[in-house]
């Protein structure tokens, strides 16, 4: 009786065995998406694992939502998961800085990037009904006396924005911390506060309706929807990129053939023009960085805000 | 009107149509249901909905929304439980009618009620919503503050009784409103180190735990007393009769139109939301009803099944329903956390709501528009028959069993809200909380518009402040903010005018005494 248990038991094992040793992947992957649904990341996330179960044989992409904390339940979730690559996280510029600014209980190391899908640039945006007209009115009137700003919250990737603008060309702002975007549009389109710093995304189709007017770009082109406003750079701000990311990645300790899969299969979902055409309806900008680029996008954007926080005490 | 049209001709598609009765049917099921609300049932329906066309899937939305702010009211008024925040006043008065055996007037109220108070959202949704849009704009922080501050004022006039225990309530959730990130400062307060606190005290939860698991303990308690004294246990009311008589339909016309017109202020400035709207309106009902009908013979006394004191928080909160919907489609402004989640929904179709969807995607926006005026008509009738079937099934379960049943759906809808389990917690301390303050006559009513306005409080007033560079005054500016300076001045007479009642009352009694000695 026992012989045949442990038999059991040692067939049982190495069946496993053999199985894990199987093609990954061979079950569903979860897409952790850190936020409720219905936000620009969960919109994005499944719109992007519709695409890729196009690509996928028998298995699919689920996206799960596991909000809390303001993103850092679900961010710490996948940093403590099995690093088996079936769970991938649904991955922001938020993740850099809230172990500095929230506390959060892991590192940036403890995720290893696999491609960047989505990147934001920051603009300063204003009120249609403002009296400047360009970057300069801008420029002058907050040299004066600083421009109530709202943005998204102290410590935001937007605030810092603001912060960066202060040591690179010695503007000055009032800000004023929104809870969310809605509120923000609210006071913008209202007249209520001077200006915001948005992330294009969501500025555009305001911009595109007319309530709103976009005065730079923080982005090293011009954007082809707006050819008549200036970049950071050439508004002489002195910041060549600004930009929130949004992207996949895995726990670290995730072999490098299960980070290169999900990275092709990344790819793969970019080249699909249903997706170009559903990321572009929603007011997204549909790229594609692999991992090696992505990790390159994460240090420069760590390096951008690191010294900023330290700089401002805003770390806890 | 060739667009609202068009609106028609997109919503009468059999499929569409069909989704928005489906919607109504399941609103008026979800909102029922203790423990799950419309905001669970669009997490949930979300990610289904990326593979309905964008007009079905929005169509189903604006039935389980309107629905499910009427169907609240059936455990409320059945089982004193309220099935979601929003039936939450409907308690009161709605359960004491119930338990006089007038179940079926009750929920009769309640359901007329909700469709006067949708159909006439629907219709200012659909004709004002430009003009509308343009005074929500002139709201920015300095009238978001006074609004706050005149929605937790209209807590004074229920306190009926003890004052000082209604304002340690709203201070106990003023505080706790505090736990968390500061919007002010950027800094987490009193988190413990925990992150599940980092944004605060999760709210969904919360609510269910103070409305859903709080209401089971007590229900509990009435059976631990029942069996003590061995005798007969209360059997839940019978339905019975749903007729209304003309001379009450008459006598509501005014409490429905002072509601609907405070839920479709309140819907259509962002930020305030169904809770804020019921509260007034419930005080303003109250006055009305303390002033005609208080003391007359057959009269039941306030809160203790007073017909106006269902009519009013059931037509205000469906009148929230359609006019939260004005600043989401016209500017993209969210009016409250469930139209929020239709910038979701919308946003998976390649839809982003505001001033260019009437342009872009004329039809849907229009479609959407007609769908709440369409949605109301469907509710009515859809209702009497979920009461009918559903209801009369659902509440023949006897009460010891349903009472597992309540708490489980309460744990399984915190739990929904995020996947997070530290929800189930948050769930039943917030139970625990509002019955241990049941139990020491502590009004809860206090407490939950502090904790619903408390944030919003606290940031825009500092953001007042910071605008105003520190200056005090820019509340009470009649020249540049006389939306502020009337609001605050409202919201001081609801102050005064209990206390100098009180005064009188008080006076009266001593010369009453005098005379005696």
């Amino acid at each position: 009786m026992l012989k045949s248990l442990l038999l059991g038991a040692a067939l049982g094992t190495s069946l496993l065995a053999s199985a894990s040793a199987q093609d990954y992947p061979t079950q569903d992957i979860d897409l952790v998406v850190p936020f409720d649904p219905g936000g620009s990341v969960d919109v994005t996330s499944r719109l992007l694992a519709e695409a890729a179960n196009k690509y996928l044989d028998g298995v699919s992409v689920v996206v799960s939502n596991r909000a809390g904390g303001g993103g850092v339940v679900g961010q710490s979730f996948v940093s403590k998961a099995k690093p088996d690559g079936y769970t991938v996280l649904a991955m922001t510029s938020s993740v850099v800085t809230n172990p500095q600014l929230k506390g959060a209980p892991y590192k940036i190391e403890d995720f290893t990037p696999v491609a960047a899908y989505n990147l934001d640039p920051e603009v300063i945006a204003i009120p249609a009904s403002s009296p400047f007209q360009t970057i300069d009115d801008f420029v002058t009137a907050t040299k004066e006396r600083p421009l109530n700003i709202t943005v998204a919250g102290i410590g935001t990737s937007h605030h810092m924005a603001g912060l960066a603008l202060t040591s690179a060309a010695g503007l000055e702002f009032n800000y004023i911390p929104a809870n969310g975007f809605g509120e923000q549009l609210q006071a913008v389109v209202g007249g209520h506060a001077d200006g915001a710093f948005w992330p294009m995304g969501e500025a555009m189709v305001h911009a595109e309706a007319g309530t709103v007017r976009i005065l730079a770009i923080a982005s090293d082109a011009r954007d082809p929807n707006f050819p008549d406003v200036p970049t950071f750079e050439e508004a002489g701000l002195n910041i060549p990129i600004w930009a929130t990311f949004r992207g996949w990645a895995v726990p670290a300790g995730t072999s490098d053939e299960t980070v290169t899969f999900l990275s092709d299969l990344l790819k793969k979902v970019f080249e699909d023009d249903t997706y170009q055409e559903k990321m572009a309806a929603a007011g997204f900008d549909a790229i594609y960085r692999d991992a090696a680029n992505f990790q390159s996008i994460i240090t420069a954007y760590s390096n951008q805000v690191v010294p900023i926080i330290e700089d401002n005490g805003l770390a806890k | 009107m060739d667009q609202i049209a068009l609106g028609f001709s997109e919503l009468l598609q059999p499929a569409v149509l069909m989704m928005l009765t489906i919607g109504v049917f399941a609103g008026l099921v979800v909102g029922s249901i203790p423990g799950v609300n419309d905001n669970i049932a669009f997490a949930v329906f979300i990610p289904f909905s990326f593979n309905l066309p964008a007009e079905q899937a929005l169509a189903l939305m604006v039935g389980i929304y309107c629905a499910a702010a009427a169907g609240g009211a059936i455990p409320a008024i059945m089982i004193r439980v309220p099935g979601t925040a929003s039936a939450l006043l409907t308690t009161i008065n709605g359960n004491a009618m119930a338990r006089k055996g007038q179940a079926g007037q009750a929920l009769s109220i309640a359901m007329v009620s909700s469709v006067v108070g949708g159909l006439l959202s629907a219709l200012v949704l659909l004709v004002f919503a430009p003009a509308l849009a343009k005074v929500a704009l002139r709201f920015g922080y300095v009238e978001n503050a006074a609004l706050t501050i005149l929605g937790l004022s209209s807590v004074v006039g229920l306190l009926s009784g003890n004052v000082l225990k209604g304002v340690i309530s709203a201070m106990l959730g003023l505080l706790i409103s505090t736990i968390g990130y500061s919007q002010v400062t950027g800094y987490p307060r009193y988190t413990f180190g925990s992150i599940n606190l980092i944004e605060g005290i999760p709210f969904v939860p919360m609510l269910v735990g103070l409305f859903g698991v709080a209401a089971v303990f007590d229900l509990l308690r009435d059976q631990a007393q029942e069996r003590r004294e061995n005798t007969e246990a209360e059997k839940l009311p019978e339905i019975g009769s749903m007729r209304l008589g003309r001379t009450l339909i008459r006598r509501l016309i005014p409490t429905w139109l002072t509601s609907a017109a405070i839920g479709n202020f309140i819907g259509v400035l962002p930020g305030a939301g169904m809770l804020m709207a019921i509260y007034i309106a419930y005080d303003q009902a109250g006055r009305r009803f303390r002033k005609h009908f208080a003391g007359r013979k057959g009269e039941a006394k306030w809160d203790e099944g007073a017909p106006e004191g269902i009519a009013a928080p059931e037509a205000a909160n469906n009148a929230v329903t359609a006019s939260s919907m004005v600043p989401l489609l016209s500017l993209g402004i969210p009016g409250n956390s469930t139209s929020a989640l239709f910038i979701g929904a919308m946003a998976l179709h390649g839809l982003v709501p505001g001033p260019l969807l009437f342009t872009q995607h004329a039809d849907i926006a229009w479609m959407i528009m007609v769908a709440f005026l369409a949605c109301n008509i469907i509710m009515g009738p859809a209702a009497y028959i979920v009461i009918r079937t559903v209801s009369r099934v659902i509440f023949s379960i006897p009460k010891n069993v349903m009472v597992g049943v309540i708490v489980l759906l309460c744990l399984l809808g915190a739990y929904s809200d995020g996947n997070n389990l530290f929800n189930i917690w948050v769930a039943l301390g917030a139970g625990a909380v509002a019955y241990l303050m049941k139990i020491a006559n502590i009004p809860l009513g206090p407490a939950i518009l502090g904790l619903v306005l408390g944030g919003q409080m606290e940031a825009s007033i500092a953001n007042s402040l910071s605008i105003s560079r520190g200056d005090w005054l820019v509340f009470i500016d009649p020249v540049n903010h006389p939306i502020s300076a009337i609001m605050l001045l409202a919201a001081l007479l609801m102050w005064v005018a209990p206390a100098l009642r009180g005064l009188r009352h008080m006076r009266a009694n001593r010369c009453a005494k005098g005379q005696r000695s």
